[in-house]
């Protein structure tokens, strides 16, 4: 069976508050129509087996792993990637400024992954300990940092949030 | 690694998908969470020609209690199930050993059903089914039939569910209020399949154990109900004697396959390790009032 | 100082002083753009009119190609060629080589008369795009017919009959014993040996990006152009030139970012191969993206797979005097960048320890796997795993506690610089000061009575110390001072920088050879600059140089980058503030002696009123040719390269191995480990690393290198193994079996610094990349070992798998 004569399927996705309609193969996953279709190259495919989390993206709000799931099963959802984060191309998220900040990144390959994860474990966790977030982030994998830096990073990332919180 | 091409159905109504699923015979694959089926089709183990995405069935998401009984539609996802108060309430040892399962990224999309339905044996949920001898739901176009989770399971990643037939709800019996639950598991590392693992629950009454339920995962084709090292807990003290006497049963007569992370013999050092545990925990939970 | 390739004499090191920015933990100018998801690493680049490359790998370890069949690939939709290892083989050569027997071993991008290992290429279809190019593979019809697979190293070596080569006549590529001083004699004189037999299994750096190329070849001019991700090594280019067969001065391997290497990336000659020669197919642009399939399988990178047998020997009081290696290492079915790993190991075979005779057996041997390439350490971590476990085996047999052992055979201060027998330099260091601060940093003491408090409750608790060296900057001389006739001899390894200041006084600095691994590089060059120039690191830009037109340069590899760069930075702004200084005194119509760079300027001496700011000067520079002094041009940049600190040469005999890797830096590593005897799982309990790479530029840039290069030696201690089965089949070839260490495997670091500076670098800075990788499998061992001291146990394997603890224990109980 070819790729080409499957019918392809439309589809409609709110990505980073834009609303895109796609045609799309049933078999393209996520991942590759972000990536090649919205030119969302953020997210990194590191072992396309879902394991290690670089692909990760926030899909309704939750944690998502674009490289295993279909493009057609996320028609009508509401995605984030991590080019949608920050509130202005001025200006970073303060979980990346706190990455930058504690050296919480090396390649930059997982981070994308890591900080969309770091923002779900800080809206169910506002408040975490070092153990907390080292079992919050064990769902991505990094090889270069040792994840320790990645911690440290939360950590302040999550001073910066509830600071935030208290001033509004 | 990209999946090989196939027809793609999407039915929106669960008549629709049993229509589909029947006219397709065992042509087609159900996607609910993807979370197993998709890596497994990125690596082009799986080539279905034949795709049926159940996602769009929403009637079937729900997870509720009913009459002593906790019910999972098949789109309930594993994280809502893990967070939902009746299930912490009447079983416990679901929650337990969903936090077990993987990360909670892919519990976010992978589904109680899907996880039952795809019967891994190193996986934690089927084990789950078989301990609390819960009732699996499939549809097919003959209407709705019930299977025991004794008679679900046939072997590694098959299961009673025939050709046509679409997995709608699994039921899980609410554990007896004063019942102690508990799961453990060893794995090589956090959030991995485990190389063997046990869930328990029991009451202690009168001094005594008392309905204990106890099964395996990953020591064998499929989850492994322990009904020797059953009849040794029931009614016996709760002391390490036995404890030990029950390890020492439940992997009597096993021999799960050894592979790169274990051969038969650790694997089952470690199964009597984890039974040990998963009793421990739950006679801890269950002693006073258990909960 | 004085041309240092040729002087024997080495100065004495200095503490820098007056630093401004190097030493500073600053935040690193790359972070930006990979946080906000705009760091392009190659497999986000896109051509128009671009096609996709999947190749056809062997299912078989062994096998004679009998034929292809295309036919029906070709047919499949939005394919544009399918090309076979025989048509290949007319359109590129093998690839560059630095084997012992190149024209026996040919190393081709797709197998031609066999396959040797599961995974070879024997076909490649280049389609639309990946998921179509996959569909067409799966119809590619490939005959085989299966050969024995040579899967057991020690096996091979004797086999005659059964050949990965069959022009080779004999699986072992390489065979040789080194040896330096009077081994036998101090064998004999010893009063004690001690003996060790280890096994370092297989396995393989894995970063999460693959290796990427985008190839485009331009008929008309023969100009080929590679977007990669591999490094270039500028002057090496010429070779892979040849193999593609385009003219020496127009290959243009363009750099760009990856998303990590730990040596994986360096030399991905087979995926720039495969995308050249789609361009040349198909006059299009071509991707090759390796999966992580393609990569762990095919990718040219998997780590030593070393069987040692060791023997100590040392006095009663624990006195080592000579020690010896017997190695053999499974290279897999090539072998392409020689016995390199083998010459790193040699650059510090002793350890940190005076032992003053030293004998190395090398043998290595060939297999139906995956060739070996480089991770992290390069086969000197291994050889430090080695000597620490035969010095923990002397400490038990001569129940001495294992860091006094090792600090009475220490190195000392007053010795440096000190050659060691192998011929190779330690410029500096000071390994008790280590080692004390490091005891400090642990709470040795403290930790000794808490082990003891939880041994008595039960617990298999242990305690481990390791001290390690790190090599860094290696020298050209290790790729050929294995053969005493070699095809060429050459010592250049060097790091080319241009530097342009701009109008109004901004800097742009272009690097090449994929400068970035994730380490920093550009960091470490704007700091290094900010130093020079008194900018804020921040301030700088960066261009990454292709190869065509392209400075000498070799890019990240043997920790060697930063030191590198500021030698070819010092270089650079030497000869920048040179002109400068000229212009400046035509400014303030002085002699260019009375003037003194200070604070981003010139000012005269004793007048520091009196000064040209350096903007100004480079505006003067840029705009006003008739002002300028008459022999000097309008601009203002300049390119400088660094050739290798301290390079001598083998002696003709090679019973003396030359300089080739002197830039010496020390760690402690000390664990704490539990045993849980029922599963064999390990819990590291504490973790303490003390490192010294000399003058530190970033401090926090350096700890996430200790970090990350300690998780991933703990990875290798407990979890990472490439398993091969009795058919050569890799079993562990996903990440659900290949087991990277999650934030729960890798335990938190208590990190401390010394600095005893390099007396033959700028700024007295030591390499430090390979950091943590290099010494925690050792610490991970010795540890385990204590924790089950009452079982004897001597962790012989890597990873000390919890099967394999188990089986251990269960030797001595018998169980």
């Amino acid at each position: 069976m070819s790729g080409e004569t499957i019918a392809r399927r439309r589809i409609e996705l709110t990505v980073n508050g834009e609303r895109y309609e796609l045609e799309v193969e049933p078999r393209k996953l996520l991942a590759d129509v972000l990536r090649q279709d919205l030119g969302l190259t953020g997210l990194n495919l590191g072992c396309s087996h879902g394991v290690c989390g670089s692909c990760t993206v926030l899909l309704d709000g939750a944690t998502a792993r674009s490289c295993i799931m279909l493009a057609v099963q996320a028609d009508g959802a509401e995605i984030t990637t991590i080019e949608g984060i920050a509130p202005s191309n001025q200006e970073m998220h303060p979980i990346q400024e706190a990455f930058w900040e504690k050296q919480g990144l090396q390649c930059g390959y997982c981070t994308p992954g890591m900080v969309l994860r770091t923002v779900e474990l800080l809206r169910e966790n506002p408040d975490p300990t070092r153990e907390e977030v080292r079992e919050g982030i064990a769902s991505n994998l990094c090889r270069c940092t040792g994840y320790q830096f990645i911690v440290d990073s939360v950590i302040d990332a999550a001073a910066r949030l509830r600071e935030e919180g208290a001033a509004r | 690694m990209k999946p090989s091409a196939f027809e793609y159905h999407r039915p929106e109504s669960i008549a629709e998908a049993v229509e589909v699923l029947g006219a397709l015979d065992d042509e087609g694959r159900i996607l609910a969470g993807g979370q197993s089926l998709v890596p497994l089709m990125n690596f082009r183990l799986a080539q279905p020609t034949h795709v049926v995405d159940i996602n769009g069935l929403g009637d079937l998401d729900y997870v509720r209690a009913e009459n002593g009984t906790v019910r999972v539609g098949a789109l309930a996802r594993q994280s809502t199930v893990e967070a939902e108060p009746a299930v912490a309430e009447r079983v416990p040892l679901l929650r337990e050993a969903l936090s077990f399962v993987a990360h909670p990224p892919i519990r976010h999309r992978g589904t109680v059903v899907g996880s039952v339905a795809h019967a891994d044996p190193a996986a934690e949920l089927p084990a789950i089914a078989r301990v609390l001898d819960a009732t699996v739901t499939v549809r097919g176009a003959g209407g709705d039939r019930e299977i025991a989770a004794g008679d679900f399971f046939l072997g590694p990643f098959e299961t009673a569910i025939e050709p046509g037939e679409l997995a709608v709800e699994v039921a899980f019996p609410a554990s007896a209020p004063d019942s102690g639950f508990g799961f453990a598991e060893f794995a090589r590392r956090h959030g991995d399949f485990a190389i063997a693992g046990a869930g328990a629950t029991l009451a202690l009454r009168d001094g005594v154990i008392a309905e204990p339920r106890l099964v395996l995962c990953g020591v064998g084709p499929v989850p492994v109900r322990a009904s020797a090292a059953e009849a040794i807990l029931d009614g016996a003290a709760a002391d390490a004697e036995t404890i030990d006497a029950a390890a020492v049963a439940a992997v009597d007569g096993l021999e799960p396959p050894g592979d790169m992370h274990g051969g038969t013999r650790y694997r089952l050092g470690v199964a009597r390790a984890e039974v040990r545990r998963a009793i421990a925990k739950a006679l801890d939970r269950a002693k006073g009032d258990g909960r | 100082m004085s041309n240092p390739r040729t002087n024997t004499e080495i100065p004495k090191a200095e503490r820098p002083t007056d630093l401004k920015w190097i030493g500073k933990s600053v935040k690193r100018v790359e972070d930006p753009k990979y946080l906000r998801g705009l760091g392009k690493y190659v497999a986000d680049l896109g051509f128009d009119g671009m096609l996709h490359a999947a190749v056809v790998r062997s299912p078989y370890a062994h096998a004679r190609i009998l034929g292809i069949d295309c036919s029906a690939a070709k047919e499949m939709p939005g394919v544009r060629a399918v090309v076979t290892g025989a048509e290949a083989a007319e359109i590129v050569d093998p690839l560059p080589d630095s084997g012992p027997a190149p024209d026996k071993h040919v190393l081709r991008v797709l197998a031609v008369d066999k396959v040797r290992y599961v995974g070879e290429g024997v076909a490649v279809v280049f389609a639309e795009n990946r998921y179509l190019a996959e569909d067409a593979r799966d119809m590619v019809m490939v005959e085989y017919e299966p050969l024995t697979p040579i899967v057991d190293p020690l096996a091979a070596l004797a086999d005659t009959g059964n050949l990965v080569h069959d022009d080779l006549g004999t699986n072992i590529a390489y065979e040789r014993t080194f040896t330096f001083g009077d081994v036998e004699g101090d064998f004999a004189a010893a009063d004690i040996v001690i003996k060790d037999k280890l096994h370092w299994h297989r396995c393989a750096a894995q970063p999460l990006d693959n290796s990427g190329a985008i190839a485009m070849y331009d008929a008309g001019s023969g100009e080929m152009t590679v977007h990669t991700n591999s490094i270039s090594i500028t002057s090496f280019a010429f070779l892979l030139a040849a193999t593609l067969k385009v003219g020496s001065n127009k290959l243009n391997l363009v750099p760009h970012p990856t998303g990590g290497s730990f040596g994986a990336r360096f030399s991905n000659w087979r995926t720039i191969a495969t995308a050249a020669l789609g361009a040349k197919v198909t006059g299009r642009p071509v991707k090759y993206s390796e999966d992580r399939l393609d990569h762990i399988l095919n990718g040219d990178q998997h780590s030593s797979d070393r069987y040692y047998e060791l023997e100590l020997a040392l006095s009663r009081d624990g006195i080592f005097k000579s020690y010896r290696t017997d190695v053999v290492d499974d290279y897999g079915a090539y072998i392409y960048l020689g016995v390199g790993t083998h010459g790193n190991a040699m650059a510090q075979v002793v350890g940190p320890y005076r032992i003053q005779s030293t004998e190395y057996r090398l043998r290595a041997v060939l297999t139906n796997k995956t060739q070996q390439g480089a991770y992290r350490g390069f086969g000197a971590e291994v050889a430090n795993w080695a000597i620490e476990r035969i010095v923990d085996k002397a400490a038990r047999e001569l129940d001495m506690d294992p860091a006094e052992l090792r600090r009475k055979n220490f190195i000392q201060p007053e010795q440096f610089p000190y050659h060691i027998p192998t011929g190779n330099l330690y410029d500096s260091g000071d390994y008790e000061r280590v080692l004390d601060h490091a005891l400090d940093e642990f709470d040795y003491t403290g930790m000794r009575a808490e082990q003891e408090k939880m041994r008595a409750a039960g617990r298999h608790v242990g305690i481990g110390i390791v001290s390690c060296q790190e090599r860094s900057v290696y020298s050209a001389t290790e790729f050929w001072f294995w053969f005493d006739e070699p095809a060429a001899e050459p010592t250049s390894t060097a790091e080319g920088v241009k530097l342009v200041v701009d109008p109004m006084g901004n800097l742009a600095i272009t690097l090449y050879s994929t400068p970035f691994w994730g380490n920093s590089s550009d960091t470490m060059a704007a700091m290094l600059l900010a130093e020079e120039f008194d900018v804020d690191p921040q301030s700088v830009s960066f261009e990454y140089g292709g190869t065509k037109g392209g400075l000498p340069a070799a890019g990240p590899g043997g920790s060697r980058l930063t030191v590198m760069y500021a030698g070819a930075i010092r270089g650079v702004a030497g000869k920048i503030k040179d002109k400068a200084r000229r212009i400046a005194a035509e400014m303030l119509e002085v002699d260019a002696d009375d003037l003194e760079w200070s604070d981003g300027g010139f000012q005269v001496v004793g007048a520091p009123s009196s000064r040209a700011e350096f903007p100004d000067i480079a505006m003067s520079a840029h705009l006003f040719a008739t002002k300028l002094p008459d022999d000097l041009q309008s601009g203002l940049e300049a390119t400088h390269v660094y050739d290798h600190p301290y390079t001598t040469m083998p002696s003709k005999d090679r019973s003396d191995l030359g300089v080739f890797y002197p830039c010496m830096g020390h760690a402690c590593h000390l664990a704490m480990v539990e045993v849980d005897l029922e599963t064999g799982g390990v819990e590291i309990l504490r973790y303490a690393a003390v490192h010294d790479a000399g003058t530190m530029v970033n401090p926090r840039s350096l700890e996430g290198q200790i970090i990350g290069g300690t998780a991933q030696g703990v990875a290798t201690a407990l979890l990472e193994e490439l398993v091969y089965d009795d058919q050569g089949l890799l079993l562990s070839s996903s990440f659900m079996d290949f087991l990277m260490p999650t934030a729960m495997e890798v335990p938190e670091l208590r990190i401390g610094h010394e600095e005893t500076p390099s007396p033959i670098t700028e700024y007295g800075i030591k390499g430090g990349g390979e950091a943590g990788r290099m010494m925690a499998p050792g610490a991970v061992s010795a540890a385990l070992d204590d924790a089950l001291r009452d079982y004897d146990v001597h962790v012989t394997d890597l990873p000390a798998t919890p099967e394999r603890i188990l089986d251990w224990v269960g030797e001595r109980t018998g169980s």
